[in-house]
């Protein structure tokens, strides 16, 4: 591709454009992807007259784990300035519960569904992933990422060896497309993001949270009930688009996908991630405020390709005009 | 086995709502009436809806369901300013638009057993109890009281009470004019010695009214409480003490209010041991015993 997004060749009506994509060996309607812990299990956001999981290409579960897990004290939520934190600590039935229980009450010919695994040891992922492995979720997406819990999550995500190694361990035990969801809280996403592909992910998520923390000051103690969580939402934007990017120079050169995500509220923030190099766009913390968006994005992506003469999502994706 | 997060389809409505009446009492309080007909239509005590106080805040704001009028289509809220999001709410004026989502959550469930609801509210826990009372007045065979206690003056306005409870105090002289309107007799209650209410906590006249029932009577009562942590759990200790069965709707942060993010958990004490509840759709009420179990 070396037409940018300002080329104005020749428009497609918007009603012609397909927002349809392939994506880590899926095909999926929309781009969109709703991302992991803010969904919960997949139905939630279905309790909101005029919401439809068919509205997007897939969804990922809340975080889950061998046992079942209580998560953290309250509060485990609290506006930050453009966005908020989060510390739920990964609070789940067990993957058990969740294939047994919940898995078949989803409509899975609406979107694709993604499990999203966590352990605190090597050996709990790959559990977690055989019991996924043996279910109706399309995919699996790995997060090595999550900053809110003690043991394992981010302490996998932020060392390369070990990113690699939970990749391997849980490439061996299941065929389902890997996505890998990297943590923003390290020094070189780019070379982990490296490290992943070769131990076999086949897409990566990009990124999560970043670790931050709010004070009380009456009573002087921090306001989450886990003392740190994660910031998502617009204030994470840039920082998010940058990482997409630098991944993308790696990524791109074998092949694999991008779901970008961090701050996205609007098309313009979907077709910003699009052309950093991300292939899918995550929505999180932006439904919270705006549960019907997604309707909007699809169709101001369609708009945009349109405009631009664009047949299709791929021919925006890494349009990115940057030397490096 | 059953899912355990069952979500029922449609049932909460995103709406655009205009400012119809945005009333300041003293103390910081504002009571909003917004035209949000698909809300009011469904609505029941003890739901909330996730407000867009300000297009420049990141999240919405969970309030109380203080009254609807479900055929001219209006939902009332009463709130306090204390944070940066109420204070950018109490900004917003007739004729402006708000973005509402609502209603939300389990309301309150009067059994039909119970012929002596006593409804006790505090503070920005009033709203659900006035809501309360309001459906409870048409219901044959029903006599709900009512206590609403405050320390700031009280956020509506009060006549001498017409209607007798037995056993409160002589010094609550006053009542909601609201709820003598509808008939269903009220006491108040203030630390801070508001003219017409008693000097003292509010679950002091739940038990001033309660104890000297008789058991044939008592045991046809229930309470029903929103408000302050240490109001709450002195009526759930007082339910405890009579053997009346307690209801508590829960406050927390929330970020969806759909159940999505598990945000917005409490620890409850369930029969088969403990868990962290969703306040938003497993909430806001839950049993009483679940938030403060039996010593
Ligand atoms: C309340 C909340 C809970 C989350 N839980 C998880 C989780 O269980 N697993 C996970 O991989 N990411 C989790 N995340 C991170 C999101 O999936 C996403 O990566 C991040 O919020 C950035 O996107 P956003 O700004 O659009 O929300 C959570 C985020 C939020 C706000
Ligand atoms: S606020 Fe998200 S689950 Fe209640």
């Amino acid at each position: 591709m070396t037409e940018g997004p300002s080329s104005t060749a020749s428009a497609n009506p918007a009603s012609e454009v397909d927002v349809g994509l392939e994506f880590a060996g899926l095909w999926l309607s929309s781009p969109i992807v709703l991302l992991s812990g803010c969904v919960g299990f997949g139905e939630e956001y279905t309790r909101v007259a005029g919401f439809s999981n068919a509205e997007v290409g897939g969804i990922c579960l809340k975080g889950t784990t061998l046992e079942p897990r209580l998560g953290n004290e309250p509060h485990r939520v609290y506006e930050a300035p453009a966005g908020m934190l989060n510390a739920i600590g990964l609070q789940n039935p067990g993957a058990r519960a969740v294939v047994e229980q919940i898995l078949p009450a989803l409509d899975t010919t609406e979107t694709h569904f993604f499990a999203n695994i966590s352990g605190s040891t090597l050996e709990e992922y790959i559990d977690v992933a055989r019991i996924f492995d043996d279910s109706p979720v399309a995919g699996v997406e790995i997060n090595i990422s999550c900053p809110n819990v003690k043991a394992g999550g981010a302490s996998f995500g932020n060392y390369p060896d070990m990113s690699a190694k939970v990749v391997e361990e849980v490439r061996r035990v299941t065929d389902k497309p890997l996505i890998t969801k990297l943590s923003p809280n390290q020094t070189d996403i780019a070379e982990n993001a490296r490290r992943c592909i070769d131990a076999g992910t086949d897409a990566l998520a990009v990124i999560n949270t970043i670790t931050g923390m709010a004070v009380d000051l009456e009573s002087r103690s921090p306001v989450l009930g886990n003392a740190s969580g994660g910031l998502s939402g617009p204030a994470i934007k840039p920082i998010a688009l940058l990482k997409v990017a630098e991944v993308h120079q790696v990524a791109h050169r074998h092949g694999v996908p991008i779901l970008g995500q961090g701050g996205i509220a609007s098309a313009q923030d979907a077709l910003e991630f699009l052309v950093a190099g991300a292939t899918t766009v995550g929505v999180g913390t932006a439904l919270f405020y705006e549960p019907l968006l997604c309707p909007a994005i699809n169709e101001g992506i369609r708009d945009y390709l349109a405009r631009h003469g664009l047949g299709s999502i791929p021919e925006v994706v890494g349009t990115l005009d940057w030397e490096q | 086995m059953a899912n355990p997060y069952p979500a029922p389809h449609g049932t909460i409505h995103v709406e655009d709502t205009e400012v119809l009446a945005h009333e300041e009492w003293p103390g910081d309080q504002l009571v909003l009436r917004l035209y949000a007909p698909e809300t009011a239509a469904a609505a029941r005590p003890g739901q909330f809806a996730h407000l867009a106080c300000d297009p420049l805040l990141p999240m919405r704001r969970p309030l109380s369901i203080q009254r609807v009028g479900p055929e001219a289509g209006w939902a009332e809220f009463l709130y306090k300013r204390l944070g940066f999001g109420t204070r950018l709410l109490a900004r917003r004026q007739v004729g402006e638009t708000i973005s509402v989502m609502g209603p939300i959550g389990h309301p309150f469930e009067v059994d039909p057993e119970v012929r002596y609801p006593v409804l006790v509210g505090g503070g920005v826990g009033i709203p659900p109890v006035v809501f309360l009372a309001e459906v409870l007045k048409d219901r044959p065979g029903v006599e709900p009281v009512a206590f609403l206690g405050s320390e700031v003056p009280f956020p509506f306005a009060t006549q001498p009470a017409g209607f007798p409870v037995s056993g409160v105090p002589e010094t609550a002289t006053h009542a909601d004019a609201r709820l003598e309107d509808w008939g269903v007799p009220s006491r108040l209650a203030s630390g801070a010695g508001l003219a017409g209410a008693y000097r003292g906590h509010v679950p002091d006249l739940a038990a001033a009214y309660l104890e000297p029932l008789a058991p044939t009577e008592r045991r046809r009562a229930a309470l029903y409480a929103v408000g302050p942590e240490p109001m709450l759990e002195a009526v759930a200790r007082l339910g405890q003490r009579l053997g009346v069965p307690v209801w508590l709707s829960l406050e927390e942060y929330m970020a969806c209010a759909v159940g999505g993010c598990m945000g917005c958990t409490v620890r409850v004490e369930e029969p088969t041991g403990p868990a962290m509840r969703r306040v938003c759709v497993d909430g806001p009420v839950f049993p009483g015993e679940q938030v403060y179990p039996g010593t």
